[in-house]
């Protein structure tokens, strides 16, 4: 694995939020989806995870928040290892498709959905709603039915969904998919001033380099390089080696601007 | 296929929900004693709208087109799930496309529920052949969706023609029921063939949505 | 197929503003004494019953006209059959027709209930998010699984009709015609890429709810308010229910 550039600005001191050590994992059909994976994370990074297509991204997402159970290795949060099946609270996943995420038939019912499941009270519920939707600025949705909302807003739907529990550690798998140039200005926006640690997996790059301060590349469920944005995906032979391209940011101008 | 409101007696249309409520007691009992119900209830939920909307497709029978019940392949695919979702798809009808139906919600769903329990089993038989023998699962498939409109038809215009307030002679009656019985015929036979090819596309495609 | 089944929720009358609870046992317990009904002289009063309802509702009569149509078929096939078979007392004869004089009552009958029970449902469900609807149901005792079923279906109700009808245009930009009964195992495939996509889809909405704690105990039940004015609607349609049951025993 290649190491570029330092670990990260942010602080290197204390705990990790995230610490995967060693992690495997196999579908049934599917050997070697992740082998031998291992990845630290600390409070306040943005970490970008690329790779191509089927290189294991979702798969990690879904075994650091204990949805999938590890072949081998092991994940710990915040400290505490991750019990598969148990309920994170302290971690949230925004899914690729938000159709997957949105299931309730009204907007607001939706973000009430977790934290109605935190056991808090009525009014503590409320208040919660009220911030994620301030958060995202999609109040005025709160009593819309979620089949007649555009692609971006049911982004920002499900965003809220999960900001509504307050998670430290937010996962996002594809953000800017199926999203206009407007909404994924507004996303980005939007990530760069949250304050969660968040790992957001893409396969747009122009998007990683602008909102993420570190980037792991994956492929063939391995991480082969883990670093500085710009040093990573400014490297033309290794993004190409794992058929990835340089985002066009970074290549220097063969023929000079007129 | 579903009997409206205000030809049914209300007796006719209590026992209706009486009988509906026991056949929901008797799947949610069956559904709780699986290991995990949790993780059944979005597929049941999702399969339920897709069979819903499934039920839409014009099915052409030259010079017309029909739609079928499906009310087979919904017990062969969902088990213990279909009657809650037969009920849920009724009561859809009912209230969102004001097709009607609220007093005769309970008979319509065991008319067309009860058969769907039955072609679940009678479907459950194609193991005898081996969980992945085409000629079981089409076999199956066929008696399931035939039985399960076929019973459904019987049901339905022996319901319609003992309570009709009509002023017929009991041998016209007879005679009527035999004749609208073999009217579905064909239909039993198209909604047999259907729910078939679905299996047999299910088999090759996603086995696991066949599997109990 | 996109039926707007709220698009009246949100207007004001007492009929929206009544407790979701008490409108849902009253409206049903009405709509059940309507069925009920077998003497020819309270028709009258129970079409007055239902049209005063939805008068009250203040939906719009288009609302209704546009949810009368479609079941309508259904009495146009029962208008030409009953007159035509049943009955002992011939009305009158049209060529080789004859006009039964029972079978004509019967239609009336069943003509009259079918609309009254048909109205008083719209006026249930046109007044009642389908959302309050089912709490309200959940709150009297419906079975969790079936509240859940139902709540997770309608959301995905109309994710999955918009499925099918892209299928069905790609289809038809590839020359699919479907007008023979060869075409069956086509739509036999279509309808199993259905099933396989929303199987696959409710893969993906388990892992998601589970994440948000599906299955954990919820906080608190919705609850609903109950105000004196509730319990008096529900009196006065109770009354007026058993006032239609006493009268159909006396008429009898």
């Amino acid at each position: 694995m290649r190491q570029l550039g330092q670990q990260s600005k942010t602080s290197c001191a204390g705990e990790p939020v995230l610490e995967v050590l060693a992690l495997s994992f196999n579908y049934p059909d599917r050997p070697h989806v992740l082998q031998g994976v291992s990845l630290r994370v600390w409070a306040g990074e943005r970490v970008g995870v690329i790779g191509p297509n089927g290189a294991g991204k979702t798969t990690l997402f879904l075994l650091i928040c204990g949805v999938l159970r590890p072949a081998s290795g092991k994940i710990y949060l915040f400290g505490r290892p991750v019990v598969p099946g148990e309920f994170l609270p302290e971690v949230g996943m925004v899914f690729q498709t938000p159709e997957d995420q949105i299931f309730c038939p009204a907007v607001k019912e939706d973000v009430a959905f977790g934290p109605r499941n935190l056991g808090l009270s009525k009014e503590e519920v409320e208040a919660r709603v009220q911030e994620a939707f301030a958060i995202t600025g999609i109040a005025e949705l709160a009593n819309r039915p979620p089949h007649h909302l555009s692609g971006g807003e049911k982004r920002l739907v499900a965003i809220a969904g999960v900001l509504a529990m307050r998670p430290r550690l937010v996962l996002y798998d594809e953000p800017t998919s199926n999203l206009d140039h407007r909404y994924r200005r507004r996303l980005i926006n939007f990530l760069e001033a949250a304050r969660e640690t968040m790992l957001i997996a893409s396969h747009d790059l122009e998007f990683i380099l602008e909102v993420c301060n570190r980037v792991v590349l994956i492929d063939g469920g391995r991480i082969v390089a883990n670093g500085n944005p710009r040093e990573v995906m400014g490297d033309g032979a290794l993004m190409d080696a794992h058929g990835l391209e340089r985002p066009h940011s970074l290549i220097p101008h063969a023929d000079p601007h007129h | 296929m579903h009997i409206p409101d205000g030809i049914l007696p209300a007796s006719v249309c209590l026992g209706g929900y009486a009988a509906a409520a026991v056949a929901t007691w008797y799947s949610l009992r069956k559904i709780r004693q699986k290991e995990d119900p949790r993780a059944g209830i979005p597929k049941a939920s999702l399969l339920t709208a897709a069979f819903f909307v499934a039920s839409w497709i014009h099915i052409p029978v030259p010079p017309i087109s029909v739609h079928l019940v499906l009310n087979g392949l919904l017990g062969a695919v969902l088990g213990y799930y279909a009657f809650p979702a037969i009920l849920i798809g009724l009561f859809f009808q009912a209230v969102i496309f004001q097709h009607g139906g609220l007093t005769t919600l309970g008979v319509n769903a065991a008319v067309i529920g009860v058969p769907a329990i039955l072609s679940y089993y009678l479907f459950q038989v194609r193991n005898l052949f081996g969980q992945d023998s085409r000629l079981g699962t089409g076999l199956c498939g066929f008696l399931a969706g035939a039985a399960g409109i076929g019973l459904a038809a019987v049901a339905v215009l022996t319901l319609l023609i003992t309570t009709l307030p009509a002023h017929l002679d009991i041998e016209v009656e007879r005679a009527s029921i035999y004749a609208l019985a073999l009217a579905h015929v064909p239909l039993m036979v198209i909604e047999g063939v259907f729910t078939a090819l679905v299996a047999l596309f299910l088999l090759r495609v996603k086995p696991v949505l066949l599997e109990d | 197929m996109k039926p707007r089944l709220d698009e009246y929720t949100d207007l004001d009358s007492p009929l929206h503003r009544w407790e979701p609870r008490a409108k849902l046992v009253s409206l049903m317990v009405l709509i059940f004494a309507f069925s009920f009904l077998r003497d020819l002289r309270l028709l009258p009063v129970m079409l007055a019953a239902s049209g005063f309802l939805y008068f009250v509702s203040r939906l719009p009569l288009s609302f209704l006209l546009s949810r009368l149509r479609l079941p309508g078929f259904f009495l146009l096939v029962v208008a030409v059959l009953l007159p035509l078979c049943s009955g002992t007392t011939v009305l009158f004869e049209i060529g080789p027709l004859t006009v039964w004089k029972e079978g004509c009552l019967d239609l009336l009958l069943i003509g009259a209930k079918f609309v009254s029970i048909l109205t008083a449902g719209i006026v249930l469900f046109g007044t009642t998010p389908l959302l309050t609807a089912v709490k309200a149901m959940r709150a009297l005792g419906l079975p969790a699984i079936l509240a859940e079923m139902t709540l997770l279906s309608y959301r995905y109700l109309y994710e999955i009709g918009g499925d099918l009808r892209c299928l069905e245009r790609a289809m038809r930009l590839r020359g699919f015609r479907g007008r023979s009964l060869g075409s069956l195992s086509t739509l036999a495939s279509l309808s199993g890429t259905i099933l396989v996509r929303s199987y696959e889809q409710a893969e993906g909405v388990y892992k998601a709810m589970v994440l948000r704690g599906y299955g954990q105990e919820a906080s608190f039940r919705e609850e609903f308010q109950v105000r004196p004015q509730d319990l008096a609607g529900l009196l006065a349609v109770f009354l007026a229910a058993a006032g239609f049951v006493a009268a159909e025993i006396c008429l009898q």
